[in-house]
């Protein structure tokens, strides 16, 4: 009866694995075809067939404007969007069971300032009209050094304690933050509005470039980080029970620092830096799916697809033709959701 | 021939500037259920950590199965020993299953997911431990008790030959403290090797096969309870004073403690207790925990006070089992007396056994008489002892005085 009981979970997690799939392909599409013109969800759906090998023959033809408009406008944005989300999403997760903290964050070992003064670098020397992979690569590069900075100046004989990487991280946020403050006070304003624009994330004008960009290293760090969910598991429980199992502690500890990371810092490379995705999806997918990360870190990739693809949707419904940007979207959503788990928790003495 | 299992050779651990252990030295074997304890910071959980190889060692050698502990992977050491640390969070919500399925780890390739053999032993260590029925819940939802259970079935999941414990008991409810032990007693029946740190020493002498005492960074004793557990190691160690007894209701070794001053100011006051049949036992320990230098006598073996006077190591003149003082005894008993500073008489019952001892009583110098109940009540030879006793209390060097009286004078004193 108890195995069964433990199959249950699996089955459930499977589940809401299927579920929110089927939910993630319904709100791509209904993305897609929603907007200042709106194509019909068949129309949609045949010029996305249209483009899959083999089956080309087998779809209508669809008119011009259409097609224009789904497949160079809209269909890049939405990949964009649900490679972000998984990414922030399992990136959270991940950092969150490194720190057996569920309020850590990518951004907390310096990986959104290490970007954001990468971005800005590129910007003061000029270099963002030479190529759109300009500005992102410099991002991704910042983002990296201040990992690596952190990291290197927490660790003291081998080890990394927890403590002092997350206080490690903070200091180098503010550093970089500091940086990038006094390069932006130097450059003018055209320039400063073209780092507003960035800092702020989002996903319009997202083309395909941006798609071939991400998808590979986001799909690398997300399948790497999914394969160590078990390895996670144990470390969850503390460095010293993970040991005594005999876990290479500092080496799992930053190989999932790095790879989540990275694949923050791919995700913020294309669409600049999107709060509370990380924090969020994690929580509510904990919740639902429990702490096992091998169900929990696929889980809370569809979730963060999902929660991105719809606050992205959401903002281009409210005041159309004016977008809100889906960085804030994020934020004003998540935020009270946030807040109101915090107060839960606190209430029920809880810490799940 | 039992297998040497865990070697420290000459040993030392510095951590910082700051030494923890000095020149350990200890060969443990197979089955063997080893407790180690001491006071705080005598460095009993670093000697578990080091013997693990979680600590570095300083000087000296661990050898773990004849191979040196510095030659072993994590993994391999992993599967050596299994060890269970002082305080473990399990956040998260994880149930009791996932935790004790951690303990499979070492046995995975890192690609590989737990099989269904890994989960076999799993709820087989859970049944052994009593938590199978707790397997789906979360462990943060649990009371001490269950999730030491829970952690411990775990440890067992990791099915090695060593099992080291740090402290599992150390915010447990008594009655789950002498589970864990239980637990502990029934593995090392099985051939495994269990370290465990305890605080209670009477629960690590009742149910280990060893101690180690560690005190100030050094190993003061080695061997079975018995022998570690002793006045002299307890006052070394704890700078306690202790009596280490066998207790004569439980069969265990127990230990009555008791502040005195160092310098205490009764060591060359001799005094003899008269006493019997549980009379004197108050008094026995009141003047000894005073450090009173005592002498007893006459008293029947295996009388209440005789066993009192066994606990503290006093000198305690025995008679023959139901029957009068014999003459030997009755001269030494004398011998005692006109030694003695003073001399106390309890409150005891005369009979034909015991007799001699109140005239024994006129050769004290100075006698305190505890009266509480009439001696009327106290004597069964037809007021052959009343009488005595009434000339005896007229004598000039008597003073009679209830215990309560007793206290007071020694309060004062």
């Amino acid at each position: 009866m108890l195995k069964k009981t433990q199959g249950n979970r699996a089955k459930k997690a499977w589940k809401i694995m299927m579920v929110l799939s089927i939910v993630l392909l319904g709100m791509i599409v209904f993305s897609i075809s929603w907007g200042t013109i709106t194509v019909p969800w068949e129309d949609t759906l045949a010029i996305i067939g249209q483009h899959v090998p083999v089956i080309s023959g087998y779809f209508p033809s669809v008119n011009a404007e259409f097609q224009a408009v789904v497949w160079n406008i809209r269909l890049p944005r939405v990949l964009v969007g649900v490679l972000v989300g998984a990414a922030l999403g399992v990136s959270g997760a991940v950092m969150q069971g490194v720190f057996g903290n569920p309020l850590a964050d990518p951004g907390i070992i310096g990986v959104s300032g290490g970007a954001s003064f990468g971005a800005v670098v590129a910007i003061a020397l000029g270099l963002t009209s030479f190529s759109i992979f300009i500005m992102p690569m410099f991002a991704l590069v910042g983002a990296l050094a201040a990992v690596s900075a952190t990291v290197f100046l927490s660790m003291s004989r081998g080890k990394i304690p927890v403590m002092t990487l997350l206080l490690s991280g903070v200091a180098v946020s503010m550093l970089m933050g500091a940086l990038t403050s006094g390069i932006l006070t130097l450059m003018n304003e055209y320039r400063v509005r073209e780092y507003l624009f960035w800092v702020v994330g989002g996903l319009d004008y997202r083309r395909w470039e941006h798609v071939y960009l991400a998808v590979g290293p986001i799909l690398i760090g997300l399948i790497v980080l999914c394969l160590l969910a078990r390895h996670l598991n144990v470390l969850v429980l503390g460095e010293q029970e993970a040991r005594s199992v005999g876990v290479p502690v500092v080496a799992l500890r930053l190989l999932l620092l790095f790879v989540a990371a990275a694949t923050t810092a791919m995700a913020v490379c294309v669409s600049g830096t999107i709060g509370f995705v990380g924090l969020i999806v994690p929580h509510i997918m904990r919740i639902i799916v429990g702490p096992e990360h091998r169900w929990l870190l696929p889980s809370s990739a569809l979730a963060g697809a999902l929660f991105l693809v719809f606050c992205d949707t959401l903002g281009r419904m409210i005041f159309p033709p004016n977008e809100i940007r889906v960085g804030i979207m994020t934020a004003l959503l998540g935020a009270p959701y946030f807040l109101y788990l915090l107060r839960k928790t606190q209430q029920s003495g809880g810490n799940s | 021939m039992t297998q040497e299992i865990i070697t420290v050779r000459n040993t030392s651990i510095v951590l910082g500037e700051k030494k923890i252990l000095e020149n350990i030295t200890c060969s443990i074997s197979a089955g063997e259920f080893v407790g180690i304890i001491g006071p705080n910071g005598a460095g009993k959980s670093t000697l578990l950590l080091a013997l693990r190889g979680f600590v570095p060692l300083a000087a000296g050698e661990v050898q773990l199965g004849g191979r040196p502990i510095t030659t072993l992977s994590d993994k391999e050491l992993a599967r050596h020993v299994a060890y269970m640390q002082q305080e473990v969070n399990v956040g998260f919500g994880y149930t009791a299953l996932e935790v004790v399925l951690t303990g499979r780890y070492p046995y995975l390739k890192w690609w590989q997911h737990e099989q269904a053999e890994d989960k076999a032993i799993a709820h087989q260590y859970m049944e052994f431990t009593g938590v199978e029925a707790l397997a789906d819940k979360p462990v943060h939802l649990m009371s001490g008790g269950e999730k030491q259970r829970v952690l411990l079935a775990k440890v067992l999941a990791q099915e090695t030959p060593l099992i080291f414990l740090d402290e599992p008991t150390a915010s447990l409810d008594l009655v789950y403290q002498e589970e864990i032990f239980r637990y502990c007693q029934l593995i090392s029946k099985q051939g495994k090797t269990i370290l465990i740190v305890a605080h209670d020493l009477k629960l690590a002498a009742k149910f280990c096969s060893r101690l180690l005492l560690l005190a100030e960074n050094k190993m003061i004793a080695d061997g079975p309870p018995e022998k570690v557990i002793t006045k002299e190691n307890l006052q070394a160690a704890y700078g306690l004073h202790a009596a280490v007894f066998m207790n004569k209701v439980t069969g265990n070794l127990d230990i009555h403690t008791y502040a005195a001053d160092d310098d205490n100011p009764n060591k060359d006051t001799k005094v003899h207790i008269i006493c019997g049949g549980g009379s004197g036992e108050r008094i026995i320990r009141l003047l000894y925990e005073r450090g009173y230098r005592l002498t007893l006598g006459v008293i029947q073996p295996g009388d209440a006070d005789a066993n009192v006077a066994e606990a503290f190591h006093l000198p305690c003149l025995l008679g023959q089992p139901f029957s009068s003082i014999d003459e030997p005894s009755a001269q030494e008993n004398r011998r005692k007396i006109s030694a003695a500073d003073w001399v106390v008489l309890s409150d005891l019952t005369f009979g034909e056994q015991n007799i001699d001892n109140l005239q024994a009583a006129f050769m004290a110098k100075k006698l305190i008489v505890i009266e509480d109940t009439p001696i009327e009540k106290r004597d069964f030879l037809n007021g052959q002892a009343s009488d005595l006793y009434a000339k005896l209390v007229e004598m000039p060097q008597v003073t009679v005085m209830a215990f309560l009286q007793f206290i007071t004078l020694l309060e004062k004193n």
